[in-house]
């Protein structure tokens, strides 16, 4: 666990150590302690090892620092979590969509999005084209 | 050949040609397309029925629809069915394009196929065996030789309906109208 202020200086710490891939960023969402739990897994090609870095941030306000500036590749993930989850990187580029199609007013990967009254609301809504008689 | 068949053949060329030159279109959707390479390939060989892949929508005529439907593959396909020269024929492969399989409460994927794209025939199963593509294919020969797969008809038909349900999915479509749009005040 690491303070969401510091995670850009324990990343770097580690990068520099020898732990030099960042295989993903990932986020749980911890609805009953009203937390998000922001996931970095390290790996190093030199040790063969895996490190988990977590941190957590409030759900009200989820905003934490952009990994960017230490690991470039975080860009794609960081949109995804944007995405999925809402949560605000500081400092990344481009929050643009990535996978999804749709507006959705909650993010559909927390845990309050209800996904069979959205689709009940929404595509059991569309009516069937029926054939002629 | 099958000589009292001739005479049939000649009467209605159009659906003895349709029936044997089954292209199909090379569009990827889902988990069921790890169905379709052993299909095509030496094994189970569906040039046996007519069936040969083919690379791009405008020489197409079969369109098989094989897994999930993401509202974003949706757009992909309408625009590629639309492509397609009629006469077409869609065949929705497993149970996610007919009800929504196991993605039936998925925030993404549409859950009926049948309400954005006519399709002709359906194939149950999660996913169903390459055999039950023949079973399907020769139930399509059926279906040509009785004038029932009218799929590309009704969409023709109703092609109204088809556009306001696709946009209550997708939003704005940024293509134009395939078929134009008779304008009754709704
Ligand atoms: S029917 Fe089964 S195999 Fe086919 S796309 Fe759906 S989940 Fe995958």
């Amino acid at each position: 666990m690491a303070k969401k202020e510091e995670i850009l200086n324990v990343l770097k710490s580690f990068r520099d150590k020898g732990y030099d891939h960042l295989e993903m960023v990932s986020c749980v969402d911890r609805i009953k302690e009203n937390k998000f739990e922001i996931v970095y897994i390290l790996s190093s090609y030199g040790e063969n090892e895996t490190v988990i870095l977590k941190t957590a941030i409030s759900r009200e306000n989820p905003q934490i620092p952009s990994a960017i500036p230490v690991f470039e590749n975080a860009e794609p993930y960081e949109r995804e979590l944007h995405e999925l989850f809402g949560i605000d990187f500081e400092g990344h580029p481009r929050l643009t969509p990535l996978l999804l199609e749709r507006k959705y007013k909650i993010p559909p990967f927390r845990k309050d999005f209800d996904t069979r009254k959205y689709v009940k609301e929404v595509f059991d809504e569309i009516p069937f084209i029926e054939d002629k008689k | 050949m099958d000589r009292n068949k001739i005479s049939k053949w000649l009467k209605e060329p159009d659906k003895m040609s349709g029936k044997y030159s089954l292209w199909a279109l090379y569009f990827c959707t889902g988990c069921g397309i790890i169905e379709v390479p052993p299909v095509l390939t030496s094994r189970w060989d569906a040039e046996r029925f007519g069936v040969i892949p083919v690379a791009t929508p405008r020489q197409a005529n079969l369109f098989l629809i094989t897994g999930y439907v993401s509202v974003k593959t949706l757009r992909a396909i309408i625009r590629s069915y639309e492509q397609m020269p009629e006469p077409k024929y869609v065949v929705g492969f497993g149970s996610c394009p007919i009800n929504g399989g196991m993605y039936w409460d998925s925030y993404n994927t549409i859950k009926h196929l049948d309400k954005y794209i006519p399709v002709d025939g359906w194939i149950a199963g999660c996913p169903p065996r390459p055999e039950a593509i023949f079973v399907a294919v020769t139930h399509l020969w059926t279906l040509i030789d009785k004038g029932m797969a009218k799929g590309y008809v009704k969409y023709r038909e109703k092609y109204e309906l088809y556009r306001r349900n696709q946009e209550k999915v997708l939003g704005t479509l940024e293509w134009p109208p395939l078929f134009p749009i008779k304008d009754d005040g709704k």
